[in-house]
């Protein structure tokens, strides 16, 4: 055979691998992975940003999944092994497209924890869906990420579901205190050009305007630390300014320079900026989707056993409902687990268990299921809390 | 029958909108003067190892880093923002003596283990160590302290009283913190300026700048004079990251874009030139503050960067620079 004619051969093989790998890759990338043996340990990634301006927020997700997994694994026959998977803010929301590629060649994976962003969920959840595989967000709260209040599905694929509400629920709540309980006539809304942000600030405007405030609406980056020319437009008869970001220290540098420059507007942040360590400017408030669970029936020793495992960490919000998300989870896969003889055939058969799952006294209070008609939880709650003087959140709604 | 009008708010009087737009730009002006006092500081550290060495230092920006850690580390020795065991105007000298000096041993390790043994490569050897030295100090300080922000706090200092004490124009306050800032960064620059025009070592950087060899005939130790140069802009950018970490709080990878800005300011003023540092520093700072004030936030980077790309055309030499002259 001459030089030429092996080439032409060497590129016909190579164009038809090409074609084999991505005709694979399109029609089912669930049913390539092998089965998952359920006597072995499996892994849970948990997508959240673990460096960066969220990195302690990500660690307090990601400390709560490891100890639902070591807490609940005996119980269900499950060795499951939490893996990080670092998204952080700072690098925009595409990140998790990234990372999730990573999980999803891993075929020790069985489901997916996260993305806890909205931007992370809009960015990943399309791979991961066809990949077959669940995936559960702690925290993306971006309403066009799942089904709506009417349970009309959106964009959303079917295997994208969080444990907590949608800025639909959010919005309006922080909106309705704004007006009811500060008396709001004259509200700054800041957003951050990023889908969290932009969707609640969206959330929250709607239900201002149809009050009658005087909203005024301000944008920014989320790369922005100097926010002094932003609150020089901030008015100074403005009663609250809504600051839903992603950055904590964002919340508390705003804050401050409203104070140094003369404004009086009362700071209002998110489940963003629900961080007492770096967000503590005193008479602020924050909304977040979970309570203090520490008066929750059960809860004593769920906490004092995450306590052992991290004695230097403090009780956040966002830890909890991520250990709710790994415990359904685990519950789907160890159903899928025993359907399966001792093996999950494929990924799409966790799917398949999780409407299903029911979760008698939740670690966020009373039973967790999911909507039988969307892929929400039922009857989702935001609650608001106030800055005290000593820095530490008041729950007062 | 005529439509009552409703009864709202009475209309501002002309004289009342007018005085907000007065203060609406003082406030403005003064963002942008504490803005580009440190993008000044920060540019005169560039400016001061280009006159000399004509290399772009590109790790500058991640020593301005470096300064604010290490004025958050004296900051936390000393009993932290709500508990300093000193009174607070020494905890301000003490953290950025401390940060100044931190960074003035950092730039004479990079300048002796980075740079000079490139000094005779060619120019883009150098640059491309400039880089290698960016991302080592930016990961160097991630991986010692995580990548968590570090916040001052300087508003719980003295129960605020940088924040709320200070002078008022019209409407607008002044806070304590701002103008010590502005001072703070304008009295290095005179202490700069009367260094290098009024002291030997001064003249010596000078003939340096404008001819190495010459110089090193004349008798000048030009090693000792380069690392004078370091010592004085790593100095200044221990100090810029004190005053910019005040005010807002800093993080490992914050170097890349304070350094972006600085370069600017410098290549704006005419890198090389002293009152060109500073006068670029300012301007930039303005232009971002007036940009973010009346245009819009959005828009303020991009702004920035067109003033940069119309003096690149129209003055390449920057505001205050010579044009180079090649004997041919």
């Amino acid at each position: 055979m001459n030089k030429r004619g092996g080439l032409v051969i060497a590129l016909v093989v190579i164009v038809a691998a090409a074609f084999a790998s991505t005709a694979g890759a399109g029609s089912s990338t669930a049913d390539r992975i092998a089965a998952v043996n359920c006597s072995g340990t499996i892994k849970l990634p948990l997508l959240t940003p673990l460096t960066g301006g969220g990195g302690p927020i990500g660690n307090e997700q990601l400390s709560w999944a490891k100890y639902a997994a070591k807490s609940l694994g005996p119980k269900l026959k499950l060795k499951v092994q939490i893996v990080g998977g670092d998204t952080p803010v700072e690098k925009g929301p595409g990140e998790a497209q990234k990372v999730a590629q990573k999980f999803i060649s891993d075929s020790q994976v069985a489901a997916v924890l996260g993305p806890a962003t909205s931007g992370g969920v809009a960015s990943a959840s399309k791979s991961l869906a066809k990949a077959g595989l669940l995936h559960i967000s702690p925290s993306a709260t971006d309403s066009a990420l799942a089904a709506g209040p009417k349970g009309k599905r959106t964009a959303s694929p079917v295997a994208f579901y969080r444990v907590v509400g949608g800025d639909y629920v959010q919005g309006p709540t922080d909106a309705n205190y704004m007006v009811s309980a500060l008396k709001a006539k004259k509200v700054v809304i800041v957003d951050f050009q990023e889908p969290y942000s932009v969707g609640l600030a969206n959330a929250a405007q709607a239900v201002l305007k149809a009050k009658g405030v005087d909203v005024t609406r301000l944008s920014t980056s989320v790369d922005t630390t100097d926010y002094s020319s932003l609150v020089t437009k901030v008015p100074n008869d403005a009663n609250v300014v809504f600051f839903p970001t992603q950055q904590p220290e964002d919340a508390q540098t705003f804050g401050q320079q409203l104070l140094e420059q003369g404004k009086r507007a009362t700071m209002f942040g998110a489940d963003g900026t629900n961080n007492p360590a770096a967000f503590k400017l005193p008479g602020s408030y924050v909304s977040n989707f979970a309570p203090d669970i520490s008066g929750i029936k059960g809860n004593a020793a769920r906490i004092a056993g995450w306590k052992k495992d991290n004695p230097k960490a403090s009780l956040g919000s966002f830890g909890p409902p991520t250990y709710l998300a790994t415990q359904v989870e685990m519950m789907a896969i160890a159903k899928a687990c025993k359907a399966g003889g001792g093996s999950i055939k494929n990924r799409v058969s966790v799917l398949k268990y999780i409407r299903g799952i029911v979760v008698p006294n939740s670690i966020l209070g009373g039973t967790f299921r999911f909507s039988k008609s969307n892929n929400e939880p039922v009857n989702p709650k935001f609650y608001i809390f106030q800055i005290q003087k000593n820095g530490s959140y008041k729950l007062v709604n | 029958m005529a439509a009552r009008p409703s009864a709202g708010p009475p209309p501002e009087s002309i004289e009342t909108r007018l005085a907000a737009r007065v203060d609406t730009f003082i406030q403005l002006t003064l963002n942008g003067l504490t803005l580009g006092s440190v993008y000044a500081l920060i540019a005169l550290g560039y400016t001061l190892v280009y006159g000399i060495l004509k290399l772009l230092n590109f790790a500058h920006g991640d020593v301005v880093t470096v300064g604010a850690f290490i004025g958050f580390g004296m900051l936390q020795l000393l009993g932290g923002s709500t508990d300093p065991v000193v009174p607070v105007w020494l905890l301000l000298l003490l953290i950025s003596a401390t940060a100044m000096a931190g960074c003035a041993a950092l730039g004479v390790a990079i300048e002796r283990f980075a740079y000079r043994p490139l000094r005779d490569a060619p120019r883009i050897a150098p640059l491309i160590s400039a880089l290698g030295v960016s991302f080592f100090l930016a990961y160097s300080l991630q991986l010692l302290f995580g990548s968590e922000q570090r916040d001052y706090d300087a508003f719980s200092m003295d129960n605020g009283a940088l924040f709320f004490k200070g002078f008022s124009i019209g409407a607008v306050h002044i806070p304590l913190l701002r103008i010590l800032v502005i001072c703070a960064a304008f009295a290095l620059m005179v202490v700069l300026w009367f260094l290098v025009n009024k002291t030997r070592t001064g003249k010596a950087m000078k003939a340096t700048s404008f001819d190495r060899e010459a110089a090193a005939m004349m008798g000048i130790d030009v090693d000792r004079v380069i690392v004078f140069a370091f010592v004085l802009g790593s100095a200044l950018a221990g100090a810029a990251g004190v005053l910019s970490a005040l005010r807002v709080p800093t993080y490992p990878s914050a170097g890349f874009i304070t350094g972006l800005k600085g370069f600017t300011a410098a290549v704006i003023g005419g890198i090389g030139s002293i009152p060109g540092a500073m006068a670029g520093g300012l301007i930039l700072g303005l232009a971002e503050a007036y940009t973010q004030g009346y245009i819009s936030t959005k828009w303020s980077d991009l702004a920035v960067f067109v003033i940069l790309i119309l003096i690149m055309l129209f003055r390449p030499q920057g505001l205050f620079g010579r044009p180079d002259i090649t004997k041919v």
